[in-house]
């Protein structure tokens, strides 16, 4: 063969200087690791049915007790829930419930009798529920200052507050804006036969509320002094960070329906024990067809009476199981071998198509 | 428009043309910012987050921290600045390099070292060895007594071969050292960026007067970027400086190309604009009318009863903001991210190296990866490409003998070399033109050796083979030929060189023997560029039937020919030449013009044929991607039989009865018409039968049914899987391209050389592959490689791959998107539809950036099955191509699937969080956590290969979205202060994210388990036969039947020579599948026709409906 490999590429340079890339990249050759070459060590799960099987049924046997104990512990819980606006508008203002709700001359206290169905175990949790109130509205929820309610020297920070930012002389509120204005302001006093029950008012509200969200030097200031009352006035010798329903107050719900911790009852409930309730029925929520609730509750492991989780789990946990027998049953009924490369449509049918 | 260039006056040109600072920069430190940002916003998309950006200030609407929109929107504006500020910044250090380097010009008649940057327009530079030429220059000396220099051009055009620079005859004879004293005046045409073509006049002042205008060329220019090789100096004058010059006016950002993908994401994002818009508005009215009929009760709202005049818009404003991250910001920055990793990847492929270069693939554009998996259609060029560009002299014909038919080399042919021996007068005159009708540059080494740098494989061929054959060609100096024959040396005298053009096909010297004066003319060329010139009465049939015979056997044939000039005969025509040469206008045609007086009557010699071997594994990857449905088209410069050959030996056609050739031909258009009508009917007969059918067109009737009947040629395109075009051109090529993106196919060239550089900017991805003629190519494309054979792997491994990655991680990215806005629409039914925000700020904005796109980047390792057996099944590459993984069913897929997890998760963390629970910020906290879940185990569903890179991915970023969320948790004025550690004390919170995840997970995994085991799509199947370990069937067994034994003869050979199987033997013994041995064809054509017509029509379909 005729030597041919000097007048190919290298083009008679003497070898001092390579301007050109292709003899750069001889040099430049890449590195080798299996990262780069795509050739990390993988596993390649595949969706047999034995693993999507033994998954299911797996998900069945663990949801079902958890649901089943979810459920145990929702109904072990006890709860009395009783609607009071509507029973708390004396008869003869039964077709203006607004007039006598804002009627500041009206006597609105209203006694409601409950009866202990169960034994309640203290603590025993007082809630108000309040529903069809939009707390999450987002002219509601937006009008705080966080500034305001952690310092004294943010005192006119006020910007998201309006309308209830500043009183009439410019002054600013304290606390401002309409979650604040808007605070809830029926009160109940328990009693059994005739003996006063004790609610228990402190440490109903987050620690970390009082401690850092609401200021111990912040005192309130203009609140309530408008034109418009909205809800409870507050104390001004009392600093907002003990001042515990405003704080449970603004931590505003999520949903239109929601509880609200009134105060704890520290002594056990024999069942069948008759609460006397006394409630000043102050609050408006017949302007907008808002239910008031009064709830006494004990508590379990999951929180409050909610059926729901316990349900959900036996729900999915059930579909899981059905699924698995279906599958199962389809698997023996119909067995289907993976992995057959006959199946693959250009190897089958060779006129067919691929779907 | 001209420009006139005062050689070596230092004042009058100095402000009429630029200097010599080289600027590739596309911004200064001052318009950097507002360029950019020009740049960034004019696309639609980040029109549309600025807007949103820019409305969330309105802090009456917006319904989040405007941060939550800014941060994301300003990194992703920094990132891609900073990428461009950075490449701008070499660009700038690389041009400042060139602009300092020190240079020797002259001024005021001293030679002086200056800085490139300040050569001005008719300075003289002064080159020494291995320099780089600063601008363009016209030479005016060199240290070459004959005035050549030689250069090498391979910035410029890639091309790594030497070539000879002249100085123009003018300047001939000066002294040196009277060089720098030289005045003139140079006539040439205003910068262009044509750097084969420099047509220009130079004519010196006193006291160089010479009456002449001398005519320049190219061969006379040093073009900037060239290097000065083996010459001690050069110099010359500077006639474009700067960005004028020929190199700066041809840079220049290439278009950029949008892939099928990118393309379809951008349709998805605008349908889901739609829909955000229509929900919107009906939110908006919604909210409206909520607001007028229930807000005005809830007294503790306090509505004003008369709002400003923008009220009404004020919700649907809301709402579009609360929408706004339905199309996930980060998108673009993911798929940029991954792209560019995907380039890489091809960059880094061992298994893509070419062995005997050691050249590693290399991808230059990093966007279009995810093309290469949709290739329909792939347009090659034959030389070089498919074949080796290795020319090795194999046959010749001389006056009517065939030299080399029996042993396969005429080297070593006895007869051959008796005559020879003998004298032959024939056969001496053919080996003269063999070895001096040329422009190889013989270069003789202090040893005696003697090395060739040609510029074209088949001279340097010729060249090598006439050595052989004792008749050496040794010194080329300027005008003189030195060669030895048998030990005496002959010169020759150049007198002129008529140089070889496509358009011609064919070059001729004209020569003077040195001894006796007689004058020759000596041509080589194309078979139909010579034999129809013949002198009249010569027997040429011998010859044709010597092209014919070569040409079937895949040989590139050459007809050498020759004939005496008589001295008027030659002074005549040489004046006519020399006027044509130095004519500004119309240079080349008029020289073709000229030649074509001389060129005729000639006396033909002989007939070489060189060989050109395939390229190891070409006919297994054209077999293996044409499996894999992608259509073949070859597109060649060669000659139909040569063309045909290869394709037939490289499994291109099919030979009969398989395979079924139809030709285009004619010569005037109704000719052209009726054979195009002829073909295109049996096309349509034979779609639905199992054959192979092909048509072969050639340059002329292609220019002609282009032009005529280019709806006929159409309808055939789409019809035809294969094609093979003959004798195109470089701009035919081109128009091919065209014609096939036109019919919404997506197209890939792949060439090798300077004329395939058309093509393969046109398609839609261009392959060069970086050969022997140079990087020309490899420069233009998206991607080089270094061997045909890499395609493959290029498709089915680097594409394929490329696709499904970008199918899934575009449409997850929309799919977590609009979980999370699903989720706050159904928010917004239980507040009053008043555009709250269940979540807060920071978890808006870190959901998109931080929560969920870490995993989903992982999936640039996913591979849905081995890269084995995607060799072994290629078919699996429709899934690709069809768009099956990212269209917009599969997308709707992906959109249920959010919505139904919008779902569960709402109603779950509601339910769940009731009544004394309802803590906004915990109901939002539950909710955030439950789509982070999901989302993990969503990517880890999809994921079918997990390596230990995606474990750390999926889980680590569950485990860092409890770590941060509890970090924020600890600040005491976030607003999130205290609520990720309450609720990982609930039990309740735990049990709920359970929930979410049985919930939301079992049903979709109840569903693709169906769907894998029943309804599985055939990249199941490939998974499930790969990952049971059970044998995946190789092609040899997927054969349907036995193949009928010897069908070798090719319907179109009329003698297929015995030896025909040595030279192809070596290529075929390679491939895995001996029994194809026999044939070269494929696997089974009979199903492998009709699925694959079905196909081509499913695709346009599928185009056209898209």
């Amino acid at each position: 063969m005729v030597e041919r490999g000097e007048t190919s590429s290298t083009g008679g340079s003497d070898g001092t200087q390579d301007p050109f890339p292709s003899a750069k990249k001889i040099t430049k050759r890449p590195k080798y690791s299996r990262f780069t070459q795509q050739e990390l060590p993988a596993c390649k799960p595949i969706l047999t049915p034995g693993w999507v099987i033994t998954a299911l049924i797996l998900v069945g046997v663990i949801f079902i007790p958890i649901g089943l104990a979810s459920l145990f512990a929702s109904q072990r819980v006890v709860e009395i829930v009783d609607r009071y606006d509507e029973d708390c508008i004396p008869p003869s203002f039964k077709d203006r419930a607004l007039g006598f709700i804002q009627d500041d001359n009206t006597d609105k206290t209203c006694i409601r009798k409950l009866t202990v169905p169960k034994l309640m175990k203290s603590p025993i949790y007082v809630y108000y529920q309040l529903s069809n109130f939009y707390q999450n509205h987002r002219r509601y929820v937006k009008s705080r200052s966080d500034k305001q309610l952690r310092s004294r020297k943010d005192e006119s920070k006020t910007t998201n507050c309006e309308p209830e930012a500043f009183a009439g002389d410019k002054q600013p509120i304290v606390p401002c804006g309409l979650i604040a204005w808007s605070l809830f302001n029926d009160t109940y006093k328990f009693s059994v036969t005739n003996q006063p029950l004790a609610v228990n008012k402190r440490n109903i509200a987050w620690d970390s509320d009082r401690e850092h969200k609401f200021g111990s030097d912040v005192y309130p200031k203009n609140f309530q002094n408008g034109r418009l009352i909205g809800g409870a006035k507050l104390n001004s010798s009392i600093p907002l960070n003990e001042q515990e329903d405003l704080i449970v107050w603004m931590r505003t719900a999520a949903l239109p329906t929601f509880r609200k911790l009134y105060g704890r009852i520290e002594v056990d409930l024999e069942a069948g024990k008759e609460i006397t309730v006394m409630i000043q029925n102050n609050y408006n929520t017949y302007d907008f067809g808002g239910k008031k609730h009064l709830v006494l509750s004990t508590t379990s492991w999951l929180g409050g009476k909610n059926d729901f989780l316990g349900a959900a789990y036996l729900a999915v946990g059930g579909i899981c199981l059905f699924l698995a027998v279906a599958f199962i049953l389809v698997y023996v009924l119909k067995p289907r071998p993976l992995g057959d490369p006959s199946y693959l449509s250009w190897n089958r049918n060779p006129l067919g198509h691929l779907n | 428009m001209k420009r006139y260039v005062d050689i070596n006056d230092d004042e009058s040109s100095y402000d009429v043309y630029c200097d010599n600072r080289i600027s590739n920069r596309k911004y200064t430190i001052l318009n950097f910012l507002p360029k950019n940002l020009w740049e960034q916003f004019s696309r639609f998309m980040n029109q549309y987050f600025l807007l949103i950006a820019c409305l969330q200030l309105w802090s009456l609407i917006t319904p989040v921290n405007p941060a939550s929109t800014w941060g994301p929107l300003i990194f992703i504006f920094a990132v891609s600045a900073t990428k461009e500020a950075w490449d701008d910044y070499n660009r700038y250090l690389s041009d400042k390099k060139a602009n300092e380097r020190e240079v020797w010009i002259v001024r005021h008649g001293v030679k002086k070292l200056i800085q490139a940057q300040d050569i001005r327009v008719g300075n003289i530079v002064w080159l020494r060895e291995n320099d780089e030429a600063p601008c363009d220059l016209v030479l005016l000396g060199t240290s070459d007594p004959q005035g050549l220099c030689y250069i090498e051009t391979a910035a410029l055009d890639g091309e790594t071969d030497l070539k000879t620079r002249v100085v123009p005859s003018a300047c001939m004879g000066i002294d040196p050292e009277l060089l720098h004293k030289i005045k003139g005046v140079i006539e040439c045409p205003s910068p262009d960026r044509d750097i084969r073509r420099f047509d220009a006049n130079l004519r010196l002042l006193p006291p160089f007067l010479d009456n002449d205008v001398c005519p320049l060329t190219i061969k006379n220019t040093i073009l900037q970027t060239c290097y000065l090789r083996n010459t001690e100096w050069a110099c010359g004058v500077a006639v474009y400086t700067g960005n004028e010059t020929k190199m700066g006016m041809s840079r220049g950002a290439p278009e950029p190309k949008l892939t099928a993908v990118d393309a379809m994401i951008d349709k998805l994002t605008g349908a889901i604009f739609i829909f955000q818009i229509v929900v919107v508005m009906v939110l908006g009215i919604a909210g409206n009318v909520w607001k007028d009929t229930e807000a005005r009760k809830q007294w503790y709202v306090l509505y004003p009863h008369e709002g400003p005049w923008y009220e009404l818009l004020v919700i649907p404003l809301r709402f579009e903001l609360l929408c706004s991250i339905m199309i996930p910001i980060s998108i673009k920055v993911s798929l940029d991210l991954v792209k560019s990793l995907y380039a890489k990847f091809i960059d880094w492929d061992q298994k893509m190296i070419d062995g005997e270069t050691g050249t590693p693939a290399h991808a230059t554009n990093t966007a279009i990866s995810e093309d290469l998996g949709q290739v329909e259609y792939i347009l090659t060029d034959k030389t070089g490409t498919l074949t080796e560009n290795k020319m090795i002299f194999r046959r010749c014909c001389i006056s009517g003998k065939f030299h080399g038919n029996e042993s396969g080399d005429a080297l070593k042919d006895v007869e051959l070399l008796n005559a020879i021996e003998s004298g032959s007068p024939d056969v001496i005159r053919f080996l003269t033109v063999m070895a001096i009708c040329n422009t190889v540059i013989p270069v003789q080494s202090k040893t005696g050796a003697i090395s060739y740098k040609a510029q074209s494989q088949d001279e340097d061929a010729l060249v090598h083979a006439a050595a052989k054959l004792h008749m050496v060609l040794v010194n080329r100096n300027a005008n003189i030929l030195e060669i030895k024959f048998d030990g005496t040396v002959i010169h020759y005298e150049v007198l002129e060189t008529l140089e070889f053009t496509s358009d011609r096909k064919r070059m001729s010297l004209v020569v003077k023997d040195c001894e006796n004066g007689k004058i020759f003319l000596l041509t080589k060329g194309a078979d139909e560029a010579i034999i129809p010139y013949a002198i009249p009465g010569q027997q040429t049939r011998t010859f044709v039937e010597a092209v014919e015979q070569y040409s079937q056997l895949g040989l590139r044939t050459l007809c050498l020919a020759w004939r005496e000039l008589m001295a008027d005969e030659y002074y005549e025509w040489s004046l006519a030449f020399k006027e044509a040469s130095s004519s500004l206008v119309d240079r080349e045609w008029r020289i073709a013009e000229v030649c074509q007086r001389i060129e005729h009557d000639f006396q033909v010699l002989g007939v070489t044929a060189i060989e050109d071997r395939l390229q190891d594994g070409v006919p297994e990857t054209i077999e293996t991607l044409r499996r894999a449905g992608i259509n073949f088209w070859m597109l060649t410069g060669d000659k139909q039989n040569t063309a045909i050959q290869i394709a037939l030996s490289c499994n291109f056609i099919s030979p009969e009865p398989k395979g079924q050739l139809l030709l285009i031909d004619g010569k005037t258009k109704d000719e052209v018409c009726r054979s195009l009508e002829r073909v295109l009917l049996t096309m349509r007969i034979t779609s639905s039968e199992p054959k192979d059918v092909a048509f072969v067109v050639d340059g002329w009737a292609l220019e002609i049914a282009l032009t005529y009947h280019r709806k006929a040629f159409t309808d055939l395109a789409i019809l035809s899987r294969t094609a093979i075009c003959c004798r195109v051109t470089p701009s035919q090529k081109a128009q091919l391209v065209q014609l096939l993106k036109s019919c919404d196919y997506r197209t890939l060239a792949i060439g090798d050389g300077g004329n395939d550089v058309k093509m393969i900017q046109q398609a839609d991805i261009g392959v060069g592959i970086s050969g022997r003629e140079g990087l020309q190519a490899a420069r233009a494309a998206d991607y080089s490689i270094g061997k045909f054979r890499f395609l493959k792997r290029l498709i089915l491994v680097h594409g394929r791959y490329s696709y499904n990655r970008t199918a899934f991680l575009s449409q997850y990215s929309f799919y977590k998107s609009l979980l999370i806005c699903f989720i706050q629409i159904f928010f917004s039914f239980i507040s009053g539809i008043s555009g709250t925000s269940l979540f807060n700020s920071v978890s808006l904005m870190a959901y998109n950036v931080f929560y969920t796109s870490i995993p989903v980047l992982v999936s640039v390792l996913d591979k849905d099955v081995g890269e084995e057996t995607v060799m072994q099944h290629p078919q699996i590459l429709f899934y690709c191509q069809a768009g099956r993984l990212l269209n917009p069913s599969t997308f709707a897929g992906w959109f249920g699937r959010s919505l139904f997890h919008a779902v569960v998760v709402f109603a779950i963390s509601i339910h769940a969080y009731a009544f004394e629970k309802s803590e906004m910020e915990e109901v939002s906290m539950v909710a955030l956590s439950g789509c982070i879940w999901l989302q993990a185990f969503v990517v880890a569903l999809e994921t079918n290969s997990f390596t230990i890179l995606q474990h750390l991915a999926i889980w680590g970023n569950l485990l860092a979205f409890y770590i941060i969320n509890l970090m924020l948790s600890a600040i005491p004025s976030s607003g999130m202060y205290t609520i990720m550690f309450r609720l990982c004390r609930q039990p309740s919170y735990w049990l709920t994210m359970l929930i979410i995840f049985g919930a939301g997970m079992g049903p979709i995994l109840a569903l693709k388990y169906f769907r894998y085991t029943y309804r599985p799509s055939q990249i199941n199947k490939l998974q499930q036969a790969e990952r049971m370990g059970g044998p995946i069937l190789s092609l040899g067994n997927i054969e349907p039947q036995a193949r009928s034994t010897e069908i070798a003869v090719s319907p179109l050979s009329i003698t297929q020579p015995k030896n025909r199987n040595p030279v192809y033997e070596p290529l075929l013994s390679d491939s895995p599948n001996s029994t194809r041995k026999s044939l070269g064809t494929g696997t089974p054509f009979d199903f492998f026709q009709s699925q694959t017509t079905r196909l081509s029509s499913s695709y346009s379909r599928n185009c056209k409906d898209n």
